[in-house]
């Protein structure tokens, strides 16, 4: 099932343009770690355990830097890009549930000021592994991986540019909201998305995520520990990661191709959680690109993709009253792209009810992490 | 081969597939040459270490018909490498093999415009023979029209 441990804190650096950040990326981490844990009102020294996703700040350096206490449990997931984020709370959950550890800080840094740009995939004389079949090709960013699922996706199911737009615009008008978004006052219109330069067909410029420098880390301890703070505790009702077998075959080699990787964890995390794709208050999609996003969503249950166009159409995304608002902090297109941990502490702060595009009564707030690599992972939070 | 010209929209100093023992015959062979398991019969690509169904070691090569279909593709306009800058926009197609259904393999559509590449159309393998880059000659998958001669490019 999942565990019992709860989140008490969230917080996150300042969200900066690629390269803007005046400090490196091992002080945005601290920075981010700092501010979850102050939030949730305990000292560094009560975090015994830490956790992450393909992240470059060692916890032996951030335990000595930060003044951690004595390191109990550390990890990181493997593979999957951004949708490492709902695994890292999985880890911290269990290693939390089985005792190994208190207060685990789950946080993601990431300066692409400063280290190489995802865009910008670096490439080699000689291409290995994977990469030998797609690379030589031309074939090898992110957004043309998921320009390549979208472009059949769209094929098969007649999902409409207006729907990719749909999820752009949601997250803008989100993020308008929200003085922590790197987007905070500048709003966009459907005729600047539709103006704006083809990257990879069938994406524009605005269905890809901006490159940013920041971090973000949630704080999670057992509901014994959470009793004695201030901070309003936020279950995790359920996690789910994972992938079928051939679900991450190489050079778009899954047999159920197109997919966002999402029909394991989907099953999963609803028999975890006992609910309903219905029953969901408000969900984080994180949006590497548009066409993800709108598979995840169907994969997630939500609709047939046939049915996205009107599920997505006449503000149905939209907070704080639409059928399935999304992406409420202005998500990784709006806010910041930190690899997918803004939407966890968004999806927290939903259930808080401290969102700058609050949805009322959330009951149950999901975050779904990465849609497009494989393995996939969701985690769903409600009220302690 | 050293001075030869892509056939592709790719530049001839971008990056090419490192030939390894798993990989070989389709780097090489200059066909549709598939793994297939030596113990149960299955057609994997790309190709691994080991049968995904049976979990045998051991593959023969199988050659398959250089045709099939669109099944889905990419036209690139921005580029991620400087070396790519006067390649765009180029097309990248995903090729449902007819000889191997179920598989699907990543290649160019060369001599087609990128505003006609669509799913569905129908292609035919041709190979660029490009240097060696681990001892053999490399004979690189990719694809045309099947309406096209091979030297309309
Ligand atoms: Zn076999």
């Amino acid at each position: 099932m999942h565990g019992a441990a709860v989140v008490v804190g969230v917080g996150e650096s300042t969200y900066y343009k690629r390269g803007g950040a005046p400090i490196s990326e091992f002080q945005l981490a601290c920075d981010a770690i700092k501010n979850a844990v102050a939030d949730a009102g305990l000292a560094l020294a009560d975090v015994d355990g830490l956790v992450s996703y393909m992240d470059r700040d060692e916890p032996v350096r951030l335990s000595a830097a930060l003044g951690l206490g004595d390191l109990q449990f550390s990890a990181q997931t493997f593979g999957g890009g951004g949708n490492g984020s709902g695994a890292a709370v999985t880890l911290a959950d269990a290693a939390i549930t089985a005792g190994y550890a208190e207060t685990v800080v789950v946080f993601r840094s990431l300066a692409q000021g400063q280290f190489h740009r995802y865009g910008r995939p670096s490439v080699g004389r000689r291409a290995r592994g994977a990469a030998a079949y797609t690379a030589p090709y031309g074939m090898l960013s992110p957004a043309q991986i998921t320009a390549m699922q979208t472009m059949r996706f769209m094929h098969d199911h007649g999902v409409s540019e207006d729907s990719l737009a749909e999820v752009v615009l949601t997250s803008f008008a989100h993020a308008q909201h929200n003085p922590r978004a790197i987007r905070y006052g500048t709003p966009l219109t459907r005729e600047q998305y539709f103006a704006s330069r083809w990257i990879a067909e069938p994406f524009r410029l605005y269905d890809c995520c901006p490159e940013n420098d920041g971090a973000a880390a949630i704080v999670i301890t057992t509901p014994e520990r959470a009793r004695d703070l201030a901070a309003t505790p936020v279950a995790i009702v359920a996690a789910a990661h994972g992938l079928s077998h051939r679900d991450g075959v190489a050079a778009f080699g899954e047999e159920n191709f197109p997919t966002a990787h999402y029909r394991t964890v989907a099953r999963s995390l609803w028999q975890r959680a006992g609910v309903q794709p219905a029953d969901i208050d408000v969900a984080q999609f994180y949006e590497n690109f548009t066409g993800p996003v709108l598979m995840a969503i169907a994969e997630m249950g939500f609709c047939e993709p046939g049915e996205l166009n009107a599920f997505v159409a006449g503000g149905a995304l939209r907070a704080p009253h639409g059928r399935l608002p999304i992406n409420t902090s202005g998500g990784n297109l709006g806010e910041a792209y930190i690899h997918g941990m803004g939407n966890v502490v968004e999806a927290v702060r939903q259930v808080r009810g401290d969102s700058t595009c609050q949805v009322p009564d959330v009951a149950l707030s999901l975050s779904v992490s990465g849609p497009g690599f494989a393995p996939g992972s969701a985690v769903l939070f409600g009220p302690a | 081969m050293s001075g030869q010209h892509r056939l592709g929209p790719l530049p001839d100093d971008w990056t090419l597939p490192a030939v390894e023992a798993v990989n070989r015959a389709w780097f090489t062979s200059g066909a549709i040459t598939l793994q297939q398991c030596a113990g149960c019969g299955t057609l994997q690509h790309p190709p691994e270490e080991i049968c995904h169904v049976c979990g045998a070691m051991t593959f023969s090569p199988r050659a398959v018909a250089p045709t099939g279909i669109v099944h889905s593709y990419t036209v690139v306009h921005h580029s991620v490498h400087p070396s790519l800058d006067r390649a765009v926009p180029y097309a990248v197609v995903l090729v449902a093999l007819d000889g191997a259904p179920g598989l699907r393999v990543v290649g160019n559509l060369l001599g087609v415009p990128v505003d006609e590449v669509a799913i569905g159309l129908p292609v035919v393998a041709t190979w660029e023979e490009l240097p060696p880059t681990d001892g053999e000659p490399l004979l690189l998958p990719q694809w045309q029209r099947q309406d096209q001669l091979p030297q309309q490019t």
